[in-house]
Parts: C-alpha cells; structure tokens; sequence
C-alpha cells in the first residue's frame, strides 16, 4: 500500500512537472526578427532571473532599436559601457555615417565597424544565445533579424593567483593554477613558446556544460595518447564535473585500485614538467587541480623540487621518500608481526624494553596499533575540517595530549605511540596526497595481514600488491615501468635524480616521438 | 585497449634474462651446500657445480634456439609441425603436467620451510593454501604480470643473498677449503648429477619464447640467465663450506638458512636474520611457483584452445593443493623432490634436443 501511495506522490509530481513544462511553453526556441518577442522568449525562457540584465536602446540617432542581453556579474560591465553601448549610441552620429537599410546588414555593419571587440560571433539560434549569456558573453539583439551577435565580454571576480596551499616548495615558482581556466592556460602557455603546444576543449557536463581542455604539445607525445585520452573524455557523461576529481575517475583505467591512475597538481611548472615528458595535461574550469597522465610508480614519488635543488640533494631527497613509503606502509605491520610473532628478532634488549612497555596494556599488538592508527587519522581528518588557527591546535592537543595521556593511562605504550607518529611523518613525506592516501589504506590491509600471519602475511601481502601492481594500467602504460617492463636508461631518473647534463632524453617508457631533450653541448664550467 | 608497444603479448630479451634466473632460484639454493658436500670432499664441489653450470647452459642454448626458430609460434604449435600433433599433444601435455607436480612442491617445501623457521604454530595446510592463493592470483592476471613480477623480485632475492654472504664472511675460514681436488671421480659425477638439477635448463622457454619479440637475441640472454644462479651457487656453496666446513655442511639440513643463522646484522637492530631471509625467500620460491603455473596453464591452453585460462585455474588449483599435501613428512617430500628430477632429464635435454635435430634435419622453420 505505502509503495502504491508512493507510487501515486510520484505521478503526481511528475504530472506537476509536465504541467510546469507546458506553461512554458509559451514562448518559442526559435529566433525571431521582432526585437519584442525575442527578448520574450529569452526572459521566458530563464524564467525572468533577477540578474539578467537587458538594455534596450536605439542605434545613433535613428529610431532603430536594439538590445544587450547578459548575465550581471558574469560579464566585464566596462567593456559592455565603452564598446558596446557607446559605439552604438555614437554611430551615424557624423553625417556622412548612414545605416544601412535592411536589418541584416546592419548586423554586418556593426560586426565590421561598430564593435571594438575582439571576439564577436553572429548565432542563428535561442540554444547558443542562452549557452553565450550563460558563460559570460552578451547578446546583441537587433530589431528587424534573427541574427544575434554574441559579444565575448566574459569577466568576473577570479580569486587571485596565490601560492598553492596543498603543494608547498622551499624553492621553485610559487603561482599556483585557480578556478578560472582561461588563466590556468595562460599560466601553460607563458611557460611554454612553442607552437606546437596544442589546447583541445572539450564541454562536459550535460547540464553544467564545463569547458575542458587538453593540454598536450604535439611532436613530443605520443600521438596514441592522445587519440586514447580524446576516446575516453568523449565518453564522458554527467550532468556536472565540480572537480578534475570526476574525469579521473570517469577516464582512469580500474577504479577499484588504490593506486591513483593520474597525478594532480596545482603547480603549474609541475605540469610544464609533465607535458615536456610527453604527459598529457587535462585542466577543467573550475577547479585549480589538473589531471597529468599516464602516471607511474616511480612519478608519485618525485618532487619538482628535486630538479630545483642540486643533484645530490634531490637523490637523496627522493631516497628519503623511497624509505618514507617504506615506512608508512610496512612500519605498523611489522611492529605487530616482530611483537606477537616473532619476538625473537628484536634484540634481546630492545625486547625487554618493548615488553616492559607493554606491561599492563590490556590489548594485543594488533588492536593497539589499529586504535592508535585510527585515532591518527580521525585527528588528521579533524585537522583538514577545521579552520586553519584551530586545526594546528587540534593537532598538538590530539597529537601530544592524547597520546601522553593514553600512554600514561596504560592504554598504549609508549614504543606504539613511536610507531604511529614516525608512521604519520612518513607519510605526510609523499609529495602526491593521493599517494599518500593509498598507502594509508594499504597500510591497514598489512596490519591486518600482520596481525593474522605475521611476517609471512606481510610478504604474502607484499607479493599480492604487487601483483596488482604490475597489472595495473594508467592509460594503458604499465604502472610499474620503469622499473618492469625495466628501461636502465630512465633509472637515472628514478630512485636518484642524476645531473641535468646527463639527462639528455626524454623517458623512454613514455615512447614519445621525439626523444632528444637538450643539445650535444656540454654543460658546466 | 591497445597500449603501444606495451602489449600483453610482447616480451623483451631482458624479460628472458630474468624469467630464467629468477626460476632457478628457488628451494634448490637452501639444499644445495649440502648435497654437494654430501658427494664431494672439501671445497670440490665447485667443480661438480660448474661442470652443471656448464652442461645447463649448453641445454638451455639448445631449447632457446629451438623455441627461437619459431618466433610467435606456441610450442604446441611447432612440435606439431616437427612430429606430427598427436605426440606433440603428449610432449605439451607431460610437460604440463611436470609443472603441475612442480608447483605443488614448491608449494610444499615452501610450507614446510615457513612452518619450521618462522610460523611453528599454524598449520601446514593453511600455510600453504595462503601462498597458493596469492600464486592464483598473480598467475589469474595478465602473462606478462608474471613475468614483471619476477624482474621487480629479483633484484630484491639477489640483495638480501649478497647479505647473507657479507655477514657471514667474518665466520668464513680459508682453511676449510683446502686440499683441493681429492674427491674420487665417482663422487664428481654425484655431485654433478646432484646439482644439475638445481640448475637445470628452464623448459618453459619453450613456451614464453612465443612472446619474445627480438628472438634472435634470445638464446644469449637465456645462457646469461643461467650464469645468475650458478654465480649464486658457487658463492653460497663456497660460503657454506668456508663457515661450516663440509662434514658439518653434510648433515645441515638446510645450510643456507644455517648460514642466515649464524650472521648477525651490525648495529643488532634486528636479530634472527634467517627470518628476514626467509620472508625474503618467500619472494623468490612465489616466483618460480608462478612461472611453473603459468606455463603448465599455457601448455594447458595451448592444447585445449577453447578452454579458457580461468577454467584451467579453477581446476587445476584443488589439484595443486592435494598433491601439495599428499606428502606425509618431510621424508615423503624429499622423495617428491627426486620424482620430480627424472622428467627435468626429459623435459629440458631429451625433448629439446630431438626436436632440434629433427627440425633441422627436415628443414622445418618457422616464418620468422
């Protein structure tokens, strides 16, 4: 009966909405060459918002009259007043100026003469004037044709270009891309000259109708690439993209691993970086994260920065975060497996210690380490959510109280409170957060396997993630190259960043069409 | 989709390198000081070891070459084409069927090993039946999966067994080595026979050589392959003898673990470095077990075409794991151990060989 009454609610509504539709009916989706009963239908047909602005007049001093048609706030007023309203108002303001007679003509007139602008496209249709008013543009009616000129007047409150907060460097550029995406290109093209750089838009989002684009430069990527990334985005649809976040997911190549398929940045050199390896660049209005790919292993692990700083130390750095890895998923589960498995391999002394600690905690290894580790990440969580002041704060009451208090309480010991903190520092190491969220899942599954098995769960865990590994595909290039399938040539960069001079070409496993990277000459002295 | 030169169905001769090293280490290594110092006296196994070396690598030139004169072409296939399809069906078939038999013992000395060093209280068969799921699993996934599993591995395998033998070498004494050369001919030839088949020839050449896409190249990067595991051998059977000397080495069970036993990590972070060295072995046993399962399924396939792989998984595994248990000690597994030498004689000498000298004395080759 509930389901039948349900049922009934939901005919209901949609007959509702049908009778909604039908009312609007009144007006047309057609152009018209009556300047009245076009503005009608676009007023209708966006249901008279409070912020549509129209603005009739007449053309010079004739009694022929047009109309601006735009969305307040989405467009540059300024422009509108200056090169818009005022040519207009001024023509066949001199003698000698005249009007030409058909409506038609007119509009050419004023494509031609008129308008000082630089973008101005005539449409034949009520679909891409509402699509024009929408993004930003504005709409010139004319009286007596149904031809409108769309007038590129897009322009609005942008945040400015700040340092990107989720990527800090010590050293290197300290713009960071923002929602708007015309500067997010602009950001690419100031940093690259060369024509071949290409851009390739895209609309996404059956209702939003978000503009996408494609950064790639042509020459240097693999061609496949790009006809595999243009297949899938093709494929792509929703009724709205917010983030670079839903084309990842939609476009990447198994959703159900842990492992992200593209890298994210808000860097710009970062992706200048990318597309100079012959990486595909994937930017969304809206969003200051873009998408690079293909992404591999041995990717999620590098810093711009280890090129920005000398060799030596950016090997070392990276080393660093090798361990770092390291750490963040095995240290937890290793703990657990030498505590309850194999007490034996902890030095003797160490040994005692560890057991003198754990004197009078009431839980085993396991369920210790995993309250420790879930209490982490609920402070870590708590700390993202809360505003900035507060977060930090949170931080060192979570971090130092909780576990002093816990320690001192007898509900942890102090050698798992080590763990967990060096673990958390570990993994705050990783230059990519989503690699760092990887690990953080992945890590659980070790303990667990810790837990049951010991070190022998461990490997076989170890064995089975890279198993996944070596399946796994990021548009369609083997996540784990360059280490298997192995190309010796691009370990130099890898695990160590060799010199600049040394790294004359572009990595091989991403097989692009042009390999060189720099000239014969010699760098140094 | 299709994924540049990337694809599933295309190695490279480094591929080959790795895929034959990394299958002959294995379980052998742990035995192999001591079988040779069963039969050899002092420091003479080195020649057993290396006239084995020397005869396997002749064997393994011999299936390369063989598998390369029929590039892209499936062992099945060619075998059919050198002597006719029925007893190719055997061949594929009895080969199969070998590495059947093979993964279930590696499964089971690997139990047997991770129950006596690191895991006393769990039973064998759970033991087991973990590694052999995680071996489903890799083999369920892609064939060159398997394959980049055993060049990501590897290196790690080889790392921790240059460990074992830097810690061991302040234990190490010249004088255990010395007299040279007093081993009756007799006990040369036990030792050679002993150790080849450690070392023996990789059958599943035959079969991944289907993939490789520069065969030519092959056969040498197989013959190098080999050259890893002997290197490997002779230190650690050197080391065994040099830290034990061969009347102890002789009754040690498994003398490389002894020898992991006796190294002590500097600094005493970490004690027991034969666990570590086991769960590092893990990797490398997992590796030959996959290889094994994933060329039995290719023989497997290869004969039957219209059977899918995950059938043969499906059926293949309970199979797998019961001969895997069938032993009831570890005497029983031992004896599995020499069962299984007889065919390796067949599989990687006699089968290669005739079919070799028969293609070529009619002329038969592939399109390549």
């Amino acid at each position: 009966m509930r389901f039948n009454s349900f049922y009934k609610q939901n005919k209901k509504r949609t007959e509702m909405i049908k009778t909604k539709q039908k009312n609007q009916e009144d007006f047309s989706l057609e152009l018209f060459t009556e300047l009245n009963e076009n503005l009608h239908n676009i007023k209708k047909l966006l249901d008279e918002p409070s912020d549509l602005m129209i603005r009739e007049f007449t053309i010079g001093n004739t009694d022929h009259r047009c109309a601006i048609v735009y969305i307040e706030g989405l467009t540059d007023k300024l422009l509108i007043d200056t090169s818009v309203i005022k040519n207009i108002q001024m023509e066949t303001e001199d003698s000698d100026k005249k009007l030409a007679d058909k409506a038609n003509d007119v509009v050419d007139q004023f494509y031609n003469k008129v308008l000082s602008i630089g973008k101005v496209e005539k449409v034949l249709s009520l679909d891409q004037v509402s699509y024009a008013i929408l993004s930003g543009n504005t709409a010139l009616y004319i009286d007596g044709t149904d031809q409108v000129l769309i007038i590129g007047s897009k322009g609005w409150e942008n945040r400015s270009i700040e340092e990107p907060i989720s990527e800090a460097l010590i050293r290197g550029p300290r713009d960071g891309f923002i929602e708007n995406l015309q500067t997010n290109t602009v950001m690419i093209r100031r940093r690259i000259r060369d024509a071949n750089l290409r851009f390739k838009s895209y609309q996404v989002g059956r209702r939003s109708k978000k503009d996408l684009v494609v950064a790639y430069i042509d020459g240097i990527i693999n061609p496949d690439i790009v006809k595999e990334v243009n297949r899938r985005l093709k494929t792509i649809d929703l009724d709205d993209a917010p983030e670079t976040g839903f084309i990842e997911e939609w476009i990447e190549d198994n959703f159900l691993s842990p492992f992200p398929q593209f890298s994210h940045t808000e860097r710009p050199d970062k992706a200048v970086a990318a597309l100079m390896q012959g990486k595909v660049v994937i930017l969304l209005d809206g969003t200051p994260f873009i998408l690079m790919g293909p992404l591999t292993f041995g990717d999620t692990l590098q810093s711009p920065e280890d090129y920005y700083e000398r060799w030596i130390v950016g090997s070392l750095l990276r080393m660093l975060r090798y361990l770092g890895a390291f750490i963040a998923v095995f240290l937890p589960a290793l703990y657990i497996a030498l505590v309850s498995f194999h007490p034996g391999m902890i030095p003797s002394k160490l040994a005692f210690s560890i057991a003198a600690s754990r004197e009078g905690v009431p839980f085993p290894a396991f369920i210790e380490a995993f309250l420790m580790e879930i209490t982490m990440e609920l402070l870590r969580e708590a700390g993202i959510r809360l505003p900035k002041p507060i977060g930090q704060t949170i931080g060192i009451v979570g971090g130092l109280v909780i576990g002093e208090a816990a320690v001192a309480a007898g509900f942890v010991s102090p050698i798992m409170v080590i763990v967990v903190a060096i673990t958390a520092v570990s993994s705050f190491s990783m230059p990519s957060y989503s690699t760092a969220l990887a690990f953080r899942m992945i890590r659980f599954a070790f303990m667990g396997a810790a837990a049951l098995f010991g070190l022998y769960g461990i490997i076989l865990a170890y064995i089975a993630v890279n198993i996944h590994l070596v399946n796994l595909r990021s548009l369609g290039f083997p996540y784990t190259t360059p280490f298997a399938p192995s190309f010796l040539r691009d370990w130099r960069d890898l695990v160590i960043r060799s010199p600049i001079t040394t790294l004359t070409k572009r990595p091989k496993y991403m097989q692009t069409d042009d390999e060189e990277r720099m000239g014969n000459k010699k760098g140094g002295q | 989709m299709k994924s540049f030169e990337y694809g599933d169905e295309e190695i490279g001769e480094i591929e080959i390198f790795f895929i034959v090293a990394s299958f002959m280490i294995a379980v052998g290594v742990l035995t192999l000081p001591r079988l040779l110092a069963e039969s050899t006296q002092f420091s003479d196994g080195w020649v057993s070891l290396v006239i084995a070396g020397i005869i396997s690598i002749s064997f393994i030139w011999v299936t390369a070459k063989l598998a390369s004169r029929f590039p892209n072409q499936t062992f099945f296939t060619y075998a059919s084409l050198i002597c006719s399809k029925p007893v190719a069906a055997v061949f594929t078939i009895g080969i199969a069927i070998y590495f059947v038999a093979l993964t279930a013992y590696e499964t089971r000395v690997l139990a047997v090993i991770t129950k006596q060093y690191l895991f006393d209280q769990t039973p064998l068969e759970v033991i087991a039946l973990l590694f052999l799921l995680v071996v489903v699993y890799a083999v369920s996934g892609t064939r060159v999966g398997v394959i980049r599993l055993n060049i990501l591995f590897l290196p790690i395998i080889l790392v921790i067994a240059v460990l074992l033998m830097l810690l061991n070498i302040q234990y190490f004494e010249v004088k255990n080595l010395t007299p040279a050369f007093t081993t009756s001919w007799a006990g040369y030839w036990k030792g050679t026979t002993e150790s080849f088949f450690s070392i023996s020839g990789f059958a599943g050449l035959l079969f991944y050589m289907k993939f490789v896409n520069r065969p030519k190249k092959a056969p040498k990067y197989a013959m190098f392959g080999v050259c890893v595991p002997l290197g490997l051998y002779l230190l650690l059977y050197v080391m065994a003898i040099g830290v034990f000397n061969t009347e102890t080495t002789a009754t040690l069970v498994y003398p490389t673990v002894e020898l992991a036993k006796e190294a002590e990590i500097p600094g005493g972070f970490l004690e027991r470095f034969e666990s570590l060295f086991l769960t590092i072995w893990i990797m490398a046993i997992f590796n030959t077990t996959s290889l094994a399962y994933d060329v039995s399924l290719m023989a497997f396939c290869s004969v039957f075409g219209k059977v899918k792989k995950t059938t043969f998984i499906f059926v293949l595994t309970p199979i797998i794991y019961l001969v895997a248990m069938f032993p009831e000690d570890v005497g029983e597994v031992e004896l599995m151990a020499k069962f299984l030498n007889y065919p390796i004689l067949i599989i990687s000498i006699i089968i290669p060989v005739t079919l070799l000298l028969l293609a070529k004395l009619r002329g038969i080759k592939g399109n390549g």
